[in-house]
């Protein structure tokens, strides 16, 4: 390890922290000015709470968005790279060439290919049905394994620590392992159907197989978290409740149907939306497993990296950024509105 | 985008002792059992083979992997490649720049994510429930959707190839969700204890620091351990703003590059894997039973 | 929690009045010189210091050629500094098209590969050479890499990067197969019992390019720019490599370039198709075993595969001017003279693009690197153009599609093939 090298990382990444804090400072000695010593704010400790995390958030979220938003409109790529700023639009230019092309790629996202061949409903549907497997599998092996685990048991703290793992290890690794045991003539899943006298398919370029295994991962990713979400939801149902319903005759499946489930409902329904949106907009699996990028395993949040980012089409992709965040957006008012969790929101 | 970002604490299940008092525990005969045992066995090696195998091909004798055996032992095993990696390529270098980076971002996420919670939390403020919603927005976005401004916004400020736009990025990107546990923390103390703290002559931001901080620290300590891990983990922003100087990679950036298109660097890279996830596994292990007795999603549904 | 807190804001304060002298690191930039004139063989060479910086694609272990050249350089010319920095060829692109929104970020001279050449013309990031330097001294098919529309966009280091065949000796003998006939026949011979007579990296299309000429047809039509992917020729070529895995049964399951090069070193592959970068190490780890030549002829048309050459070449960014272009200029040409491209040779085994040199002994009385030279001759250049990379795209889904899933409607695979090449022309 090079010493001088890590002094000048520590030197940059404190002065980073250290110049955030005198922005905080300078900032807060304003607000406290203004609202206190000049306006004499009622409300004027919340806003000096909240100002810090405020300011970054637009700076880091809200104007980026306000740029994607922009850039959508402007048919920016490769041979059009110039920054169309904010505020743009009809007055972009780049080179002397005009870059604003309206709605043009919102028309475009539905009606051309996103990257290749494929078009938006293809990779749509993709994604419907790798969110919808996941979350399944997810919601299905987590409460199952979370059941069994909550039980006396010898070895259970074994269990659960090897069940975790997969959670533990860092995804880049765990992902790392995955792409390597997945080769075909090396990799361990082959291997092992060859013991039982099965010839492993081509899990990279074979289409179906691609996605299977994309699938595959995700499962072995994610049932742990799901796991430890439910276990904590059923270790806080409270054990009287059995007690009584076993007093009353109740057998162990109506005990599991009239407890245990609707029990565990305020845990499950943020999990399962929660566990959704990720899935959804999971990238990190989907883009490892299909190295070799497989239209048919592209989900629309690893299509719309390749689209910035390998074909350079930056206003394309701006447009389905935002098509792909209304979908969200969507889906997730209804479920809230069907399941009424967030009530709290506005209490 | 990591799952490890986002669930929630509830004081009354992290103060309760386990208790696991469940359906027909009693009643399981020794058949049950045995298909019980087996099939936790079952997940239980599911979940833990591909972790024994990337320790096998870290003892493998050369640096070229590709091998159909299957033992977990190999033959000739060595510890080369743990030598290799830890004195002879930039490996520790980058777990260093990593720790820096994950540990001050982490500590700057939390102290921005407590505030505002206590904003959020105590006061009724015009915009409030604006606000949250608008805090639990920013959880759908995909996080490649930022990626293109951040990248064109980094250049222009000439932040590429330093930890400058890194340290920012981590620093506010983990603050939505941080609020929303904190908030829901928050809401379940009792507002009597601050106002006690009042009557003995604090101001609200001493109540603030002196009564609820130090009332919070198992959700404050879980917020911090879940930013921490996010940082940890990240690397698709961090392969965009620190660029190509691998002395300055973070240690994703670093086990990706063991992984070259055409010398993949098996067991340096099995080393690596190895090496980098042992504490975290044992971060993990550690807290695990805390974790479950205290991690819910109590907090969302308010 | 908070009691916690409280020693780390000491520490910040302090470190922000310690390190604001230590921020922001400037990395010389261009000097602002007078403008020299088109002909740097005029312009005197500037007296005042001068730093370039090079950005290089050369990593561990001949990045270390690239260093010896810029020290020799300085020692020759006291007053230039070349600062050697290696960036991996992939971020190296990034970051040169990244420059078209900040040039000052720009390097004053890039090493790097022919394809760049497409993006960065594209972008606007690098600059015409065309009567600033004397190409005259290059191989003509080097320089064809670097030119598009008759227009030179960059100077060539080394020539090659071209697919050749590799084959074990003690297995296949001291001669190569003439044609793809008896490349078959030996790769029949040598398959079974976990041995495979024939591999290569199966995944990429840059396998399926030579054997298009050996088909009798290219990627573009006369135009250079429109996508042919959609004929007969082609679904014979799919064909063929179709044959060899699933006809002849010669080749691994699915077999990608680690597992390709990993048969072939470790004795379980008789041939491997794989581009001349390989060389140096197989010839280290294969020893006398190893032979070299070209692609065999194809046995059902009569003619000769071609496969891509590119090499490594010199690029300028757009925004040098002055006095460090008549430095970069005068590199690049010193650098690619016949005695320290004979030096290259023996440092990195790869072929010079300086004509001279590719005649000296050192190549062609080498076996090894005249089998290489062979094959580069019957190479034709890779496209540069942007269209080139939505091909290869195409092509990567029709090769994955026929030896990966192993579909065998030929038709269907190029129909396809085509649709996605001009899907994607059609957004550049």
């Amino acid at each position: 390890m090079d010493v001088d090298r890590s002094v000048s990382a520590l030197t940059e990444v404190f002065f980073t922290l250290a110049v955030f804090a005198v922005g905080v400072a300078i900032l807060e000695g304003i607000l406290y000015l203004v609202l206190v010593r000049w306006l004499k704010a009622r409300l004027a400790l919340p806003i000096l709470l909240i100002a810090p995390a405020f300011v970054g958030l637009m700076a880091l979220i809200f104007y980026p968005l306000l740029w994607e938003l922009n850039v959508s409109f402007t048919n920016m790529n490769l041979s059009r790279l110039c920054d169309p700023g904010i505020p743009a639009g009809i007055f972009t230019e780049c080179r002397g060439q005009n870059m604003f092309i309206g709605i043009e790629n919102y028309i475009n996202v539905f009606t051309r290919p996103v990257l290749q061949v494929a078009g938006f409903f293809q990779i749509f549907w993709q994604t419907i049905l790798w969110t919808t497997i996941n979350v399944v599998f997810h919601v299905g092996l987590g409460l199952g394994l979370a059941l069994l685990l909550n039980r006396h048991l010898r070895l259970r703290g074994v269990y659960r620590a090897l069940i975790i793992l997969p959670w533990a290890i860092p995804q880049i690794v765990s992902l790392a392992i995955w792409r390597t045991e997945l080769n075909s003539e090396f990799g361990m899943v082959n291997q092992l159907l060859a013991l039982v006298g099965v010839s492993g398919p081509s899990w990279m370029t074979d289409p179906f197989f691609n996605f299977f295994a994309m699938i595959m991962v995700n499962v072995w990713l994610g049932v742990p978290f799901m796991m430890v979400i439910l276990l904590g939801g059923l270790q806080s149902i409270p054990g009287d409740l059995y007690e009584a319903a076993e007093i009353d005759g109740a057998s162990s499946r109506q005990s599991f149907r009239f407890i245990t489930l609707p029990m565990l409902r305020p845990v499950m329904v943020p999990a399962i939306i929660l566990g959704t949106v990720w899935t959804f907009n999971n990238f990190n699996v989907p883009f490892v497993i299909n190295q070799l990028e497989l239209e048919t395993s592209d989900t629309l949040v690893t299509g719309l990296f390749r689209a910035a980012f390998q074909y350079n089409r930056y206003g394309f992709a701006g447009a389905y950024a935002f098509v792909i965040f209304a979908i969200l957006l969507v889906f997730v008012i209804f479920y809230i509105r069907r399941s009424g969790a967030l009530r709290g929101v506005h209490e | 985008m990591s799952q490890t970002t986002v669930p929630t604490v509830q004081p009354a299940a992290v103060a309760k002792p386990s208790t696991w008092r469940s359906s027909g525990t009693r009643h399981d005969s020794p058949l049950k059992k045995a298909v019980i045992h087996a099939t936790l066995f079952l997940a239980a090696l599911i979940a833990f083979l591909p972790v024994l195998r990337v320790f096998s091909v870290s003892l493998r004798p050369n640096n070229r992997l590709l091998s159909r055996e299957l033992d977990f032992i190999p033959e000739g095993a060595t510890l080369g490649a743990y030598g290799h990696v830890l004195f002879e390529t930039d490996f520790p270098q980058w777990l260093f720049n990593s720790l820096l980076i994950t540990v001050g971002t982490s500590l700057v996420g939390l102290i921005f994510a407590a505030t505002s919670a206590y904003g959020f939390s105590r006061f009724k403020f015009p915009g409030r429930g604006v606000g949250l919603t608008a805090l639990l927005a920013t959880q759908l976005i995909p996080a490649t959707m930022l990626l293109v401004p951040i990248l064109i916004l980094a250049i222009q400020l000439d932040l590429i190839g330093t930890y400058r736009g890194l340290v920012i990025a981590y620093s506010v990107t983990s603050v939505p969700f941080s609020i929303w546990i904190l908030k829901g923390y928050y809401d379940t103390v009792p507002i009597e204890l601050e106002e006690a703290a009042r009557i003995d002559g604090c101001s609200q931001l001493e109540a603030f620091v002196r009564v609820l901080l130090p009332l919070s620290t198992p959700a404050l300590a879980i917020v911090f351990l879940f930013n921490f891990l996010a940082a940890w983990n990240e690397f698709v922003l961090a392969r965009v703003l620190i660029g190509s100087q691998t002395e300055l990679f973070t240690w994703p950036l670093g086990i990706l590059r063991f992984q070259a298109q055409f010398q993949t660097q098996w067991g340096d890279l099995a080393a690596a894997s190895v090496l980098v996830s042992i504490p975290i596994v044992a971060l993990f292990l550690y807290s695990s039973r805390w974790l479950i007795s205290g991690v819910t999603l109590g907090g969302v549904k308010g | 929690m908070s009691r916690k807190l409280h020693p780390l804001l000491p520490i910040l304060v302090i470190g922000s009045l310690i390190l604001a002298a230590c921020s922001g690191e400037e990395i010389g930039g261009s000097p602002d010189g007078t403008d020299a004139g088109a002909s740097p063989t005029e312009a005197a060479f500037p007296e005042g210091d001068i730093e370039i910086e090079l950005w290089t694609k050369e990593g561990d272990p001949q990045i270390a050629y690239v260093e010896a050249l810029a020290d020799a350089y300085n020692a020759e010319h006291p007053n230039v500094t070349i600062n050697v920095v290696n960036k991996d060829v992939e971020l190296l692109r990034e970051d040169l098209v990244n420059t078209a929104l900040s040039p000052e970020a720009a390097p004053e001279l890039v090493w790097t590969v022919a394809d760049h050449i497409g993006p960065f013309t594209s972008a606007g990031v690098i600059q015409e050479l065309d009567g600033q330097i004397d190409t005259s001294i290059y191989e003509e098919g080097a320089l064809a890499a670097v030119q598009v529309d008759g227009t030179t966009w960059g100077i060539p280091i080394s020539n090659g990067n071209q697919l050749m065949l590799y084959w074990n000796k003690s297995l296949i003998g001291e001669e190569a197969p003439a044609d793809t006939d008896a490349m078959v026949a030996a790769a029949t011979e040598n398959t079974g019992d976990g041995n495979f007579g024939l591999v290569f990296n199966e995944t990429e299309s840059f396998w399926l390019t030579p054997w298009l000429a050996g088909f009798d047809t290219s990627v573009f039509a006369e135009d250079g720019v429109t996508p042919t992917l959609d004929t007969p020729e082609m679904q014979a070529a799919l064909a063929f490599l179709y044959d060899l895995k699933y006809t002849h049964e010669v080749m691994p399951g699915e077999c990608d370039y680690p597992c390709a090069s990993d048969l072939f070193t470790g004795g379980s592959a008789a041939m491997i198709v794989n581009g001349d970068w390989e060389l140096g190490n197989y010839a280290d780890l294969l020893g006398d075993d190893l032979g070299v030549g070209p692609l065999p002829t194809v046995s059902s048309t009569g003619s000769d595969p071609a496969p891509y050459t590119a090499g490594s070449f010199y690029m300028v960014p757009a925004a040098v001017e002055g006095d460090a272009l008549t430095v970069v200029l005068d590199f690049m040409a010193w650098s690619t003279n016949t005695e320290n491209q004979i030096q290259m040779v023996e440092e990195l085994r790869r072929l010079p693009a300086n004509a001279e040199a590719l005649e000296d002994p050192i190549v062609t009385d080498d076996p090894l690197l005249a089998g290489a030279a062979e094959a580069v001759q019957k190479g034709t250049p890779q496209p540069t153009n942007v269209e080139m990379r939505c091909v290869f795209d195409a092509m990567n889904t029709g090769i994955r599609e026929v030896l990966g899933a192993g579909n065998d409607d030929f038709a269907a695979v190029t129909a396809t093939m085509q649709e996605a090449a001009d899907n994607c022309v059609a957004t550049l």
